[in-house]
């Protein structure tokens, strides 16, 4: 089956083996081979992609926003299209996204809700 | 269709109290009444059919596809799309939260004389706690049975005994003989009242909330259609009462308290604290609703993790997403916007940006990737479209016109 990468992969709803909501395609990495046609190598799950493809700027200030959380930050996240199982409308992740970054901003304000009863 | 799906009547129930009969149809209702008589019924009945089709089309879409409508906006027309109806709604849905908001306030100010500002944060704060602690069947249950005191507009209708002749003159559109200005900018806020975005779009999330499937197609249309048709016949006894006791006595309606005292003829205290009661959970439903409604917009468009019934910690980022919305809605009343401005207002604005609500979901209602065999007629695509250009080009002419005059 001929897969669309604009219709049927991009801003579709990623879901985790856990059956978590993992956040949306926000933008795909293809690899250019010599002599061979283009190669999807990964997704990208991020504020920072999402900013740029509406403005540079807001991308770029995403990113300086994401350095924060991390040494390792500041750069999309990255999912290897090996681990990208079931293509449907929603495309599955056979992994847990819970640690992951396209859970951070969650896992910060969760620390910050458990100081309010009734969370 | 099994007998206990007929209990997901209390989904149709809420949505259409809250969704439909809140503060912008009572008081467009009402102030139509006492400006126009009947005459301008027929924008009810046309804003009831329209919202029903929507509301059936996405409780619809939810069951078939297990998909919300703003999921489906940014799967099918990608981010730079997407923007577009989330920045509009966006805004429009805050200030209808601020209007819902500012109803229960000024309910709370007729029953007790305290200034509407001084309402704002309590309100704000009953309605955060009841979606920080509650479940959305709590809710939704809960709503649908208080909810049932908006009858009361019903009964002083039928004591009233209207002129029935007039009513059913009133159901087609006919032109101003005065006030034409006035009289489209009150007929383009009726349709804005019912026909609020936030609404279907909040449905759609209701209805992959009670996990419906492709069984609850039948129930569904029942739901949406009883439910609606609920909300519209008493947005019209709003309407009714309204020519029978204010326009009969001259009064107009500039302020919440003169609308209190359209009940106190037919039932006298029984009315006004009706009339009280009814304006408080209307607008207080409609706020849980708006402010959910936000919520999920933002959450399912991005691909958070959403659900009432989930606990605030396993899904943050939506209940901070409610959480902002409802006291910025607050806000703008603590600085002390006219409620009653704002809501006729806001009618009208919403009416002004359905097209960005509701085209691009009508393509999505005829793509048989989401429908399968269960996209939409010509009849209903027609008739929803139809509507919603008019009410869209009224309201670009009347706005300014009213802004200019009023």
């Amino acid at each position: 089956m001929p897969i669309c990468l604009i219709r049927d992969v991009l801003d579709n709803k990623l879901v985790d083996s856990d059956g978590q909501n993992a956040g949306r395609v926000d933008g795909i990495v293809l690899e250019l081979t010599e002599g061979g046609p283009p190669r999807v190598l990964c997704v990208e799950v991020s504020p920072i992609t999402l900013g740029r493809r509406l403005n540079r700027r807001l991308g770029d200030w995403m990113a300086r926003l994401d350095r924060r959380f991390g040494p390792e930050r500041g750069v999309p996240y990255r999912i290897p299209i090996t681990r990208v199982t079931g293509m449907g409308v929603d495309l599955r992740l056979d992994f847990r996204a819970e640690p992951t970054p396209i859970f951070a901003a969650e896992r910060w304000l969760r620390e910050r809700l458990s100081r309010i009863p009734g969370a | 269709m099994k007998p206990k799906q007929l209990l997901e009547i209390t989904l149709g129930v809420f949505t259409s109290i809250g969704g439909f009969l809140e503060v912008g149809s009572m008081m467009t209702a009402a102030q139509a009444g006492a400006d126009f008589g009947y005459q301008l019924l027929w924008a009810i009945l046309l804003g009831t059919i329209c919202l029903a089709s929507l509301i059936e089309m996405s409780g619809r879409f939810a069951a078939v596809s297990g998909h919300t409508i703003a999921d489906a906006l940014r799967e099918r027309f990608g981010l730079h799309f997407f923007i577009v109806p989330l920045v509009a709604m966006g805004v429009v849905s805050i200030l209808l939260l601020a209007a819902e908001l500012g109803g229960m306030c000024a309910a709370l100010q007729i029953a007790t004389a305290v200034a509407i500002r001084w309402w704002a944060m309590p309100a704000a704060l009953l309605t955060w706690l009841l979606l920080w602690r509650g479940t959305f069947g709590m809710i939704e249950k809960g709503v649908s049975m208080l909810g049932l005191v908006t009858v009361v507009f019903g009964v002083a209708a039928i004591l009233l005994a209207p002129d029935l002749s007039g009513v059913a003159s009133g159901l087609v559109p006919s032109l101003p003989h005065e006030k034409a200005a006035h009289y489209w900018f009150l007929a383009v806020s009726i349709l804005g009242a019912a026909i609020a975005p936030a609404v279907f779009y909040f449905y759609s999330s209701g209805g992959v909330e009670e996990k419906w499937d492709e069984s609850h197609v039948a129930t569904n249309r029942i739901v949406a259609w009883g439910g609606i048709t609920f909300g519209g016949i008493l947005s019209g006894a709003v309407l009714i009462v309204a020519v029978l006791t204010l326009q009969a006595r001259g009064i107009t309606i500039d302020h919440f308290d003169q609308a209190a005292l359209m009940l106190l003829d037919p039932l006298h205290r029984i009315g006004f604290w009706g009339f009280v009661a009814s304006l408080f959970i209307a607008s207080f439903s409609a706020a849980l609703e708006v402010a959910l409604a936000i919520a999920y917009l933002i959450a399912q468009g991005l691909g958070w993790n959403w659900g009432e019934d989930l606990k605030p910690r396993d899904d943050a980022r939506f209940s901070v997403s409610y959480t902002v919305a409802i006291f910025v809605g607050a806000i703008l009343l603590v600085v002390g916007l006219d409620p009653l401005k704002l809501t006729l207002f806001t009618m009208a604005l919403t009416s002004a940006t359905l097209p960005i609500a509701v085209v691009p979901f009508l393509v999505l209602m005829n793509d048989d990737a989401y429908l399968g065999r269960y996209t939409n007629g010509y009849l209903s695509n027609a008739v929803v479209l139809f509507t919603v250009l008019v009410a869209c080009v009224l309201a670009v002419v009347s706005i300014p016109l009213e802004l200019a005059g009023g």
